[in-house]
């Protein structure tokens, strides 16, 4: 990590690396001069590559925004409504003995079979049952098949399914509203006042909308252009975007408060100077924390129940991505609104 | 506010919510130890009951299994207040729910409009709750017509018949006190068209037997709830009357066979004198407990409105027990890795994070004990998150120390520097989050707010035990000067000690 580490802004005025209009090609690597001995400090200009890293991002969304407008998602229960009974057959049948039972049923027929690891468990979704009809088909199965646990019956009307959906958007409208302003706020006091303030917040946004973006986007691929279950969108895949926004203007702020930090104490540098020494020195902070929180999620990941799998690998990606766009995209962006609409 | 951190009452306190929390957490142990049990295996008494306070971890239904159910109510009564409809809604769902002998049903309004009631009933099936729910009882009026071949019964040569006055024509019953404050009695309020046919039943009545106060069977007005014309036809049979005369009961009905007999009486009451206006008292030596159980009787035989069902989920229980085994695994798995990175990378401070960090898992459970919080899957998930957050406030202070070390300061002084520098960073970032779980806890389906909840409960816990425990740990250690080499510190060796 001593890579990315820097010393203190002050000290590093004659270290600052060309202005972004002529990017170096290699890292500049600089021996800092002694009062004491000083470790090797090698400098990224993420700054001036900063078109690189908007193209990584834009690489990756769009094709999920893309498969998201022509695809949609591969909706769980919680969304699409119907019938799911969660079930634990005890004599391991076929995929397809179970499939030819759940087609023979009137009741299920047209419906869908998930197997559930290979003990014999398995998924099947219906359209929305009664409690008679639950009964019933849970009785055809048990002739059909052989004897089942049922482990979870679900039941979901059109109501409840469009209800979770607005709350969904309503959620995610709601928290970037309110990180914006508190960002604005927060950010009022540094040079350009207000209209600094919510450049500031407008860059963190964006970074968070990349984040929401780049995750949506790839479970639309995963669930519906690869049909992987894990990719399913359901009400705990909302909890995580959420989620996420809310790590991924953690990081961001982070970034921010040192730029703040940064434009106080050091007059002379360039505001682009300024936003990189920031960025390396939170770096380390950055992926170690976001390091952490991903042992945390892969822990789940591996040894979590099968309901919370595609939980954590949503939080997974966002929580990564949320440290990419922190690191290589807000920052950018405020440097490229600052040109656009300069306050100093 | 910083300086505050490390004065001697604010380590006094955190000693005390550590001890507070221990003993929360361990509260079953306390129990066993304090009453001489053996420490594993059941034992009575558990879980123990302190001050009121019953100290174990309230699960949701996804962990115990059970069933929950969205209700929409439709065809509210012109005229009431729709919140007093709910209310009167869930009291009726209650009382219908109590005969199932479920632990701490959980019945709750919903709905923008007061048109939603949420059900949550541990260790039920979905068919149980919802024909014990739904199970459509009528309350029903009958007057006594002379019968000779009926020998036996409440009323022996009398059997009841409907006189059209059913739990429709009822507006409310409530259980009062007396206008003398001595006894308890029960007023029911008719609708306009109750109240007239109330009016002449009773006219009819005190004509049928003429004196004041005279007590016969054709005066009296007897209530039953789901009384059918068959019943009454199979009334010359005594063994029959017996069972329905018993009081009514929810948990044989919700059970029922085509040939259990199920009891339907809920009051027998004699009609002193005529009644109009609608408003009659039942009296008869009721205590505070018998009115009130007659009242909401009276008032379970007829639901206000219609319910419709929205959603229904069925968990059972073996589920639960191994999503709570995986999601336990899943926990302490995430934090030996996160304690076992921090002190490789940041020796002594990652050992003092990472006892931080014990103190803030003991006081998180605490608190979920203590409020109660209902933990369900996603609500575990929320806390195990959590303590990835946890570690992040840590590592900023510790990075910003390598860099006031680094600057040329001296290891205390930059253990100083590093919280001061770091704090707004800390304060900002962590607000963002609690802003999100705000709004996640206001606006979000349950599943969501359980998230939202313990993921806010962890973000607080995780500033407190970062910026005052850690912070506390690392200013005890550096008065020892052997703890304060460089080399235990993760910085360079160039940097000086003092």
């Amino acid at each position: 990590m001593r890579a990315l580490s820097d010393i203190a802004p002050a000290e590093q005025a004659a270290d600052i690396v060309p202005p972004p209009e002529k990017p170096p090609e290699k890292p500049i690597e600089k021996t800092a001069e002694p009062p004491r001995p000083e470790p090797r400090v090698r400098r990224l200009n993420i700054i001036g590559r900063r078109n690189i890293f908007f193209a990584i991002s834009l690489l990756i969304i769009i094709p999920g925004i893309f498969s998201m407008a022509t695809k949609g998602f591969l909706l769980g229960i919680d969304f699409a409504g119907g019938t799911e009974f969660t079930v634990n057959f005890s004599n391991h049948p076929s995929v397809a003995t179970v499939e030819n039972a759940v087609a023979a049923d009137p009741l299920t027929a047209g419906g869908t079979v998930i197997q559930t690891g290979g003990g014999g468990g398995y998924i099947i979704r219906s359209l929305p049952l009664t409690p008679q009809q639950q009964a019933l088909v849970e009785d055809n199965l048990t002739k059909r098949v052989g004897t089942m646990v049922v482990q979870q019956v679900i039941e979901v009307g059109g109501t409840i399914a469009r209800e979770t959906i607005e709350f969904a958007l309503l959620a995610l409208v709601l928290a970037s509203a309110a990180i914006l302003f508190l960002l604005a706020i927060r950010f009022r006091n540094v040079p350009g006042g207000w209209r600094a303030g919510f450049q500031f917040g407008g860059s963190a946004l964006a970074a968070l909308l990349h984040d929401v973006f780049l995750l949506t986007g790839l479970f639309s691929i995963m669930g519906k252009g690869l049909g992987w279950r894990i990719g399913e969108i359901d009400s705990l895949f909302v909890t995580a975007v959420l989620t996420v926004v809310g790590f991924s203007v953690h990081d961001t702020i982070v970034v921010f408060d040192r730029i703040r930090e940064n434009l106080r104490v050091s007059q002379r540098l360039s505001f682009e100077q300024v936003v990189n020494i920031s960025i390396m020195q939170t770096a380390a902070r950055s992926i170690i924390t976001s390091f952490t929180v991903v042992l945390v999620l892969a822990a789940i990941l591996i040894a979590g129940g099968t309901t919370l799998k595609g939980f954590a690998l949503a939080l997974l990606i966002g929580i990564v991505s949320g440290t990419y766009s922190s690191i290589f995209n807000a920052s950018p962006l405020l440097v490229v609104w600052r040109r656009v609409q300069p306050l100093r | 506010m910083l300086q505050l951190v490390l004065s001697w009452p604010i380590r006094l306190i955190i000693i005390a919510v550590l001890v507070f929390s221990l003993f929360v957490d361990g509260a079953g142990y306390v129990y066993r130890v304090a009453n001489h049990y053996p420490l594993t295996g059941n034992v009575p008494g558990l879980p123990p009951n302190f001050g009121g306070w019953q100290l174990y971890i309230h699960r949701g239904l996804d962990l115990a299994g059970g069933t929950h159910i969205d209700y929409l109510l439709t065809n509210f009564p012109p005229g009431q207040a729709r919140a007093d409809v709910q209310q009167r809604t869930i009291q009726v769902i209650n009382k219908r729910v109590n005969s199932l002998g479920v632990s701490e049903p959980q019945i709750r309004g919903a709905g923008n409009n007061n048109d939603r009631i949420t059900v949550d009933l541990a260790g039920v099936t979905a068919q149980q709750a919802q024909r014990t729910i739904g199970a459509i009882s009528k309350l029903v009026y009958t007057k006594w017509v002379a019968d000779t071949k009926v020998t036996n019964g409440p009323e022996p040569g009398y059997k009841p018949q409907f006189v059209g006055l059913t739990g429709d024509d009822i507006q409310s019953a409530t259980s009062t006190i007396d206008q003398n404050g001595t006894s308890w009695v029960v007023n029911i309020s008719f609708t306009s068209r109750g109240a007239g046919v109330f009016d002449n039943l009773t006219r009819d009545n005190v004509a049928a037997c003429p004196g004041a106060g005279v007590d016969c069977p054709l005066r009296h007005l007897t209530i039953w709830l789901d009384l059918t014309q068959k019943d009454i036809d199979n009334w010359e049979d005594p063994n029959y009357v017996s069972k329905i005369y018993a009081p009514y009961d929810t948990g044989c009905l919700s059970a029922q066979t085509p040939n259990t007999i199920c009891g339907k009486y809920l009051v027998d009451a004699n009609s002193l004198t005529e009644i109009a206006g609608g408003q009659a008292v039942i009296t008869g030596g009721f205590t505070q407990q018998s009115a009130t159980d007659l009242a909401t009787g009276i008032n379970s035989g007829s639901l206000p409105v219609d319910l419709q069902v929205l959603d229904v989920t069925q968990v059972g229980s073996t589920l639960g027990a191994e999503s709570v085994k995986l999601s336990l695994a899943a926990g302490l798995l995430g934090l030996s890795i996160v304690v076992i990175f921090m002190i490789i990378y940041y020796r002594v401070p990652g050992l003092l994070a990472s006892i931080a960090l014990l103190f803030y898992a003991a006081a998180v459970l605490a608190i979920f004990k203590v409020v109660p919080v209902t933990l369900t899957l996603a609500g575990i998930t929320g806390f195990i998150l959590s303590v990835g957050m946890a570690v992040d406030a840590n590592v900023l202070i510790f990075e910003r120390f390598k860099e006031e070390v680094r600057a040329g300061r001296t290891i205390a002084a930059a253990v100083d520097a590093a919280v001061h520098r770091a704090w707004p960073a800390i304060r900002d970032s962590n607000t963002s989050t609690l802003i999100t779980c705000v709004i996640l806890g206001f606006v979000g389906p349950p599943a969501v707010q359980g998230f939202a909840i313990t993921l806010g409960i962890g973000v607080v816990a995780s500033l407190v035990s970062a910026i005052v425990v850690t912070h506390n740990l690392l200013a005890i250690v550096m008065t020892g000067s052997a703890l304060r080499r460089p080399v235990l510190m993760g910085v360079d060796r160039s940097a000086r000690v003092v």
